[in-house]
C-alpha cells in the first residue's frame, strides 16, 4: 500500500483545465466552473494527477492520521 | 426546477453541439448544457483542423472563426533537419475556437435545441437502477433534467459517463499534458504549421507553432502525462533555447489530451459517450476535433433512429459503427504512435533527413507506404536491424 496522501492545489497556478479530473482513476477530483475540489474518501494515493498537471499546480502531502 | 427533454447533451465543445444540432434537426427536443459561462471560452486547443471537415459535417465556412488558411506542414528533427510538405491548395485552417464552439452551439439552437451556458452537470439521476436524467446546477439553482437519452460530451474529464457506469478509464501514459501560449512570434512561414520532434524537446510529443496571423501563433507543447516534468517546463525551455522571446503573451492555454485508450463500450442503456470523454482523439498528433465531429455524427444518427423507432437498444449500433470505422482507423494510428515512441533522436534526425530528399510529392500526398519504403531503402537504415524492425512494425 502506498503512503496515504492528500492532494493540494496551488490555486494561483491552476487553470481549471480539468485534466487532473480526467486522469484520476477514481473521480476523486472535480473541476467546477467555480473551483477545484478534492474528495479525500475517493483518493487511492496514486499521484497520477500530480504528474499529469501541465503546470505543476498539484502536490501530494502526507495525510495526518488522527490518533 | 425540473425539465423533460428527449435528449440531454452535457458539454458544448465540439462533439456536443454536433449531436444536439443533428438530433434537433430530426425534430426531437434537445437540451445542450455547458458549465462554461461563455461557450468556447477559455480555449484549450491549438485550433488546427483539416479543411475537409466543413463540407463533411455541414459546417459553414464562416470567416468569423477562421483565423488563417494553412497550406501544409514543416517538420523539424532534433538536430535541425527539416521536412517541408507544402500543397497548392489550402489543406487546413487555424480556427478561433472561442467563436467556433459558440457558433456550433448557435447552429444547434437554430436547429431547435435549447442551449444553456453556466449549467454544470453534477451527477446522473437514477430510478430503479436506470439513468433517467442529469442533476445539474444553473448558476446557483439546482435543476433536474429528465431525458430518454443522455449524451456525455464533457471532454477529457469524462465524469458523467463514469457516473453512469461507462468505463472511460485510461492509464496515464495514454494522455498528453499540454501547455500553450498564444503569442507574438516571428520568423516562421505563416502559411505552414511547424512541428519540432525530439526526446529532449518534447518527450513522446512535439512542440508546435500554429500561425493565426503573420506574427501571431499558438505556440505549444504536448508530452506524455506520466512524465515527472511539466509541459510548461519543456515549452519554456524550448523557447529559451531557441532565443524566442516570450514577452508578448496574449493567452495561456492548458489541457490534457487523451491519446489512446479509446472507450470500448460507448453506450450503456440510454447513455452515450462521445469525443474526448470517449478518448476519441488521434493518438499520433493529439487532434480531436474532427474525431469528435465524426463520433457525434454517428451517435446522433443512432439516437434519431432509436427515438423514431422507440427502441433504445438501437443505440448500441453507435458503439458498433464507430469501432468498425473511425475506431479501426485510430487503433492503427495508435500502433504507429507506440512505434514512433521508441525512436531515438538519431533515428528522428536520420528519418527526416532521408524523407526531405525523397519523392517530395508522394510524401506530401501522405502516401504512407511510400514513406516507409523510402526509409527502408536507405543504407543507414539497412545496416541497423533495430531500425528495420521498427519500420516493419509500421507497415
Ligand atoms: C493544448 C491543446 C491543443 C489542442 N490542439 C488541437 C488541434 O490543433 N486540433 C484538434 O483537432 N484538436 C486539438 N486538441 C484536442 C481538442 O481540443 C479536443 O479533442 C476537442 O476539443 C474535443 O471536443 P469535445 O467536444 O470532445 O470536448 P471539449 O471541446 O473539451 O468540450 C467539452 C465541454 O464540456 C464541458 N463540460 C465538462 N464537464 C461538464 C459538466 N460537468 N457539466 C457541463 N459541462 C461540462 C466543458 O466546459 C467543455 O466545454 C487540443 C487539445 C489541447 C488541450
Ligand atoms: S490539471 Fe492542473 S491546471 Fe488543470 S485543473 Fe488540474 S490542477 Fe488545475
Ligand atoms: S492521487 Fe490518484 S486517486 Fe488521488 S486524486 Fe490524484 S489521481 Fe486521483
Amino acid at each position: 500500500m502506498p503512503e496515504k496522501i492528500k492532494i493540494v492545489v496551488n490555486e494561483d497556478r491552476c487553470y481549471l483545465c480539468g485534466g487532473c479530473a480526467g486522469v484520476c482513476p477514481t473521480l476523486a477530483i472535480e473541476v467546477h466552473s467555480s473551483g477545484w475540489e478534492f474528495l479525500q474518501d475517493k483518493c487511492i494515493s496514486c499521484k497520477i494527477c500530480v504528474n499529469a498537471c501541465p503546470v505543476g499546480a498539484l502536490s501530494a502531502e502526507p495525510l495526518e492520521v488522527k490518533a | 426546477m425540473s425539465w423533460k427533454y428527449d435528449v440531454v447533451v452535457v458539454g458544448a465543445g465540439i462533439a456536443g453541439p454536433i449531436v444536439a444540432r443533428n438530433v434537433a434537426r430530426a425534430g426531437f427536443s434537445v437540451l445542450l448544457i455547458d458549465k462554461k459561462w461563455a461557450i468556447g471560452t477559455p480555449k484549450q486547443c491549438a485550433e488546427g483542423i483539416s479543411i475537409k471537415v466543413f463540407e463533411k459535417y455541414d459546417i459553414p465556412y464562416d470567416k468569423r472563426f477562421i483565423n488563417r488558411e494553412i497550406y501544409g506542414a514543416k517538420l523539424y528533427s532534433p538536430s535541425g533537419y527539416e521536412l517541408e510538405m507544402r500543397y497548392k491548395d489550402v489543406s487546413g485552417v487555424i480556427l478561433e475556437r472561442k467563436v467556433f464552439d459558440k457558433m456550433l452551439a448557435y447552429y444547434a439552437a437554430k436547429a431547435g435545441a435549447d442551449v444553456l451556458a453556466r449549467t454544470e452537470a453534477l451527477d446522473v439521476i437514477r430510478k430503479d437502477g436506470k439513468v433517467v436524467g442529469i442533476k445539474a446546477k444553473h448558476e446557483d439553482e439546482p435543476v433536474e433534467i429528465y431525458a430518454d437519452v443522455i449524451v456525455a460530451a464533457d471532454g477529457v474529464e469524462s465524469t458523467i459517463a463514469r457516473k453512469a457506469g461507462i468505463n472511460t478509464y485510461a492509464p496515464p501514459h495514454e494522455f498528453d499534458s499540454s501547455y500553450e501560449y498564444e503569442m507574438l512570434i516571428e520568423g516562421f512561414d505563416p502559411d505552414l504549421i511547424h512541428l519540432w520532434f525530439g526526446n529532449e524537446i518534447a518527450p513522446r510529443g512535439y512542440v508546435w507553432v500554429f500561425p493565426k496571423d503573420e506574427d501571431r501563433a499558438n505556440v505549444g507543447i504536448g508530452i506524455n502525462s506520466d512524465n515527472p516534468q511539466t509541459a510548461k517546463y519543456y515549452l519554456d525551455k524550448w523557447l529559451k533555447e531557441n532565443n524566442i522571446p516570450a514577452k508578448k503573451l496574449l493567452e495561456i492555454n492548458v489541457g490534457v489530451v487523451p491519446v489512446g485508450g479509446f472507450v470500448k463500450e460507448l453506450v450503456k442503456d440510454n447513455v452515450l459517450v462521445v469525443g474526448d470523454a470517449a478518448r476519441q482523439v488521434n493518438p499520433m498528433h493529439g487532434g480531436g476535433m474532427a474525431e469528435a465531429m465524426e463520433a457525434g455524427t454517428i451517435a446522433s444518427k443512432w439516437i434519431v433512429k432509436a427515438l423514431e423507432e422507440e427502441n433504445l437498444s438501437l443505440l448500441q449500433n453507435y458503439t458498433k459503427e464507430w469501432w468498425e470505422t473511425d475506431g479501426k482507423r485510430l487503433e492503427k494510428v495508435l500502433k504507429v504512435r507506440r512505434v514512433t515512441e521508441k525512436l531515438t533522436d538519431e533515428d528522428l534526425d536520420l528519418f527526416i533527413q532521408i524523407l526531405s530528399g525523397a519523392d517530395a510529392e508522394k510524401i506530401a500526398g501522405g502516401d504512407y507506404g511510400e514513406v516507409i519504403k523510402a526509409l527502408l531503402k536507405h543504407p543507414k537504415v539497412l545496416l541497423s536491424s533495430r531500425r528495420i524492425k521498427l519500420l516493419k512494425e509500421l507497415l
